[in-house]
């Protein structure tokens, strides 16, 4: 067998492996359907003022284009309640992201975060390296502005690749970037903007689709994003469960937080999920409170006095933790002993 | 949007079998595969209108394996330790094989991987896959050559196959 008929043997062996299509088009409807039954807002504080920051530890600091151009420091939940939809049960710890927005669009947001591992320094091989992206919808007045900012450690300004239009050179607090601007369709703005230590930061700046913004208003938005972003971060956002005393060597190598997806009272305000390992190996363990599909498997081991169900398929372990969340469950999936999925799983920091 | 269900039914199977070879996990893979399909609800007046939708839809999920949502297996990161060399006996099976190319594949750049995919998996030729990444061709083969040399690199079949040639 040469070489290319292995990786075709290879992709054609895996192919068993992709996810069920029913239950990834009905998670998709779901979020379709919360979206356009219009947005939450969890994330909406007095004001006008956004944070994203629930729970968090430190103070965030937002300027805004509003009132006098004053900043404003916004009070985090450990001193006082913020947001009237905030779970009245304690919260897991905080997640902290590795970089913080200073600055954001006025209006109620909607977001996703998610941290991820993207190796170690050459310097310390054992400390793992993160980055991370903040995904939110900004509503005001009817316009529906989409944000995406993301760090690229391994892409350079030289190295950007535009939705739409080309580049051109532009300079954001005294570091280089590239910038494309196209008023309409999916490329809306976008920036790459050297980051001092390596790599670039992207922000892009749209109106979702149905809405409308001034081009000029997207540059101005994602250019003042860029010049507010702030490292390290401070800001933390509040998973819908956490996870304590991680067996020996195993870390939290990603996370992923977004907004509740079900806008019914009873349902959690938040989906999080984890990749799990030694962050130097892919993660061998992933938790996550975004279940697509419905729970399958035999009635296993109880976990923390909630039914558990079970599934081998064909080495691929899934534990689902059922009425882990408001009703809904956790599941602890990976190619993993069943025995280790049960570990984690007690480890889960689930709200009462 | 009844045309839209039925676009998505039609094309999902083929979208999450690629997005699990881009992402080579599961869970990862339906997450791509779900943002591409609720930024597939948001524009599809104009997705529908153009001559090649399900092109379209399999850039989408390939931008978004090489964005953010991809950073997912950006993670630069092993799989596991490669054997430090190869013997005949570990390789007997195909299936041993298969495994560790899995690995091999996990280990390339997003960018090398995503070209892999679709030249040997997808079996685009380097045209189209140079219209998916939005590069030229050269980069495209400059991308394959890199990757097959990874691959290639203390593979066991190629040293079996050199062991038989020299006998």
């Amino acid at each position: 067998m040469n070489l290319e008929n292995l990786i075709k043997d290879t992709f054609t062996a895996r192919e068993h492996g992709a996810p069920d299509s029913d239950a990834v088009l009905a998670a998709a409807r779901r979020r379709i359907d919360s979206r356009r039954s219009g947005l939450s807002r969890p994330l909406a504080v007095a004001a006008g003022a956004t944070v994203l920051t629930l729970g968090a530890v430190t103070a965030v600091v937002l300027n805004r284009p509003d009132a006098a151009e004053q900043p404003q420091t916004i009070a985090t939940a450990a001193n006082g309640p913020q947001d009237s939809q905030a779970p009245a049960t304690p919260a897991p710890a905080g997640l902290q992201m590795p970089y913080s927005l200073g600055w954001l669009p006025p209006g109620s947001v909607a977001y996703r975060a998610q941290r991820i591992n993207i190796g170690a320094g050459a310097a310390s091989p054992d400390v793992p390296l993160y980055g991370g992206e903040y995904m939110l919808t900004v509503t005001a007045d009817g316009q529906v502005l989409e944000v995406d900012v993301q760090q690229f450690r391994m892409v350079t300004v030289d190295e950007a690749m535009f939705k739409s239009g080309p580049g051109k050179s532009v300079t954001i607090k005294g570091q280089r970037g590239v910038e494309s601007s196209v008023s309409a369709g999916p490329g809306g703005y976008e920036l790459y903007v050297a980051h001092p230590d390596g790599g670039s930061m992207y922000v892009h700046v749209s109106a979702e689709h149905g809405s409308t913004a001034p081009a000029q208003q997207l540059v101005d938005t994602g250019r003042r994003i860029a010049e507010n972003i702030q490292f390290p971060g401070t800001t933390t956002v509040t998973p819908a469960f956490g996870l304590r005393d991680l067996p020996g060597g195993m870390r939290i190598c990603a996370f992923n937080v977004q907004q509740g997806l079900d806008r019914s009272p009873a349902a959690p305000k938040t989906s999080t999920s984890y990749s799990l390992g030694t962050c130097a190996v892919l993660p061998t363990v992933h938790v996550s409170s975004a279940v697509v599909g419905e729970p399958a498997g035999t009635p296993g081991q109880p976990v923390q006095g909630r039914e558990t169900r079970h599934v081998d398929e064909n080495g691929y372990q899934r534990l689902w933790v059922l009425d882990a969340i408001g009703g809904a469950p956790v599941v602890v999936a990976g190619r993993v002993p069943e025995a280790a999925l049960y570990d984690i799983a007690n480890r889960l920091v689930l709200p009462s | 949007m009844a045309d839209y269900d039925d676009f998505a039914r039609a094309q999902l199977p083929r979208l999450l079998r690629y997005a699990t070879m881009l992402t080579g996990e599961r869970e990862q893979a339906a997450d791509l595969v779900q943002d591409v399909l609720v930024k597939m609800y948001r524009h599809w007046p104009r997705i529908s209108g153009t001559d090649h939708p399900d092109r379209y839809v399999l850039r989408m999920v390939t931008n978004g394996y090489l964005s953010w949502r991809h950073s997912w297996s950006a993670r630069v990161i092993a799989s596991g330790d490669l054997p430090d060399e190869a013997r005949a006996d570990d390789f007997a099976s195909d299936h041993a094989a298969r495994e560790d190319m899995w690995q091999r594949l996990a280990r390339l750049p997003k960018r090398q991987r995503a070209v892999v995919v679709l030249r040997y998996y997808e079996q685009l030729p380097d045209f189209e896959i140079a219209g998916l990444l939005g590069c030229a061709q050269a980069t495209v083969r400059a991308h394959a050559h890199k990757a097959l040399a990874s691959l290639r690199n203390g593979l066991a079949i190629e040293q079996m196959a050199e062991a038989r040639e020299t006998r």
